[in-house]
């Protein structure tokens, strides 16, 4: 994986400078979300740690509608959150690159749905706009 | 677990030193698809707010609010993992003895 610092083996990253509210792009450079929450490994939770007790990694990054849980608390349910997994990133610098296509992720998949259910049913929709052969032509000689 | 559960926690050890204002992660950059470990939580002993990127130890402008930020966030610290005892929601303890580190990147 590459990331936007030089190259010196290993990099930090603090999760609200350099990771959170970040755009995320597809293999294409096509924007496709922004992160809203890093999910974690497990850590045994209500207990005491034992020593050397291996530390949690990032196993995917979430994005969902988070303005409402942001504003008046809570988290929005799981089913509401998107993962990508962070096996599929593939380097972290301004915007976060994904290694996968978009079209691979459920983060968009309203508009895949918007595409094939309403798009799909004008006339047209299936189908990029074609060029006309005398595009460009202009009439002459406005008429009287 | 999520990391909003772990932003603005309250951190003890036993004594309230503040509230988790970022958390840390280490990445192999030698390899491709090395995981982001934990390295450490950053602790402000005053405020939950992230640093707004001033914990860059470069990072001096605008005077004025580098100014403020830094008043904001003073006295604070990073804890490694190692260190934490327990993790609670919106709580954690640090163990006895835990080292306080610069919480400033380079």
């Amino acid at each position: 994986m590459t990331t936007g610092s030089a190259d010196q083996g290993s990099r930090f990253l603090d999760a609200q400078l350099h990771l959170l509210d970040r755009q995320v792009l597809d293999v294409a450079g096509i924007p496709v979300a922004v992160v809203d929450d890093l999910e974690l490994s497990d850590v045994p939770a209500g207990g005491e740690l034992p020593v050397d007790t291996p530390p949690p990694v990032i196993t995917a990054l979430l994005s969902g509608p988070v303005l409402g849980t942001r504003i008046f608390g809570g988290r929005p349910p799981k089913s509401r959150r998107h993962r990508t997994p962070w096996t599929a990133v593939s380097k972290v610098g301004v915007v976060i690159s994904l290694a996968i296509p978009g079209e691979t992720t459920d983060l968009t998949w309203t508009e895949r749905w918007v595409r094939d259910h309403v798009i799909a049913r004008i006339p047209g929709g299936r189908h990029d706009p074609e060029r006309k052969q005398n595009d460009g032509s202009t009439s002459k000689g406005g008429g009287s | 677990m999520i990391i909003t559960d772990l932003l603005g926690a309250r951190v003890l050890g036993p004594d309230f030193l503040g509230f988790v204002s970022d958390v840390r992660f280490w990445l192999d950059t030698k390899t491709i698809g090395q995981p982001a470990q934990l390295y450490g939580i950053v602790v402000s002993p005053h405020a939950r707010s992230s640093s707004l990127g001033y914990e860059r130890s470069g990072v001096r402008s605008p005077w004025p609010i580098a100014a403020l930020v830094r008043w904001r966030h003073r006295g604070s610290f990073l804890v490694r993992w190692d260190d934490i005892e327990r993790l609670d929601v919106r709580r954690i303890n640090l163990r006895s003895g835990f080292t306080k580190v610069s919480s400033q990147l380079p």
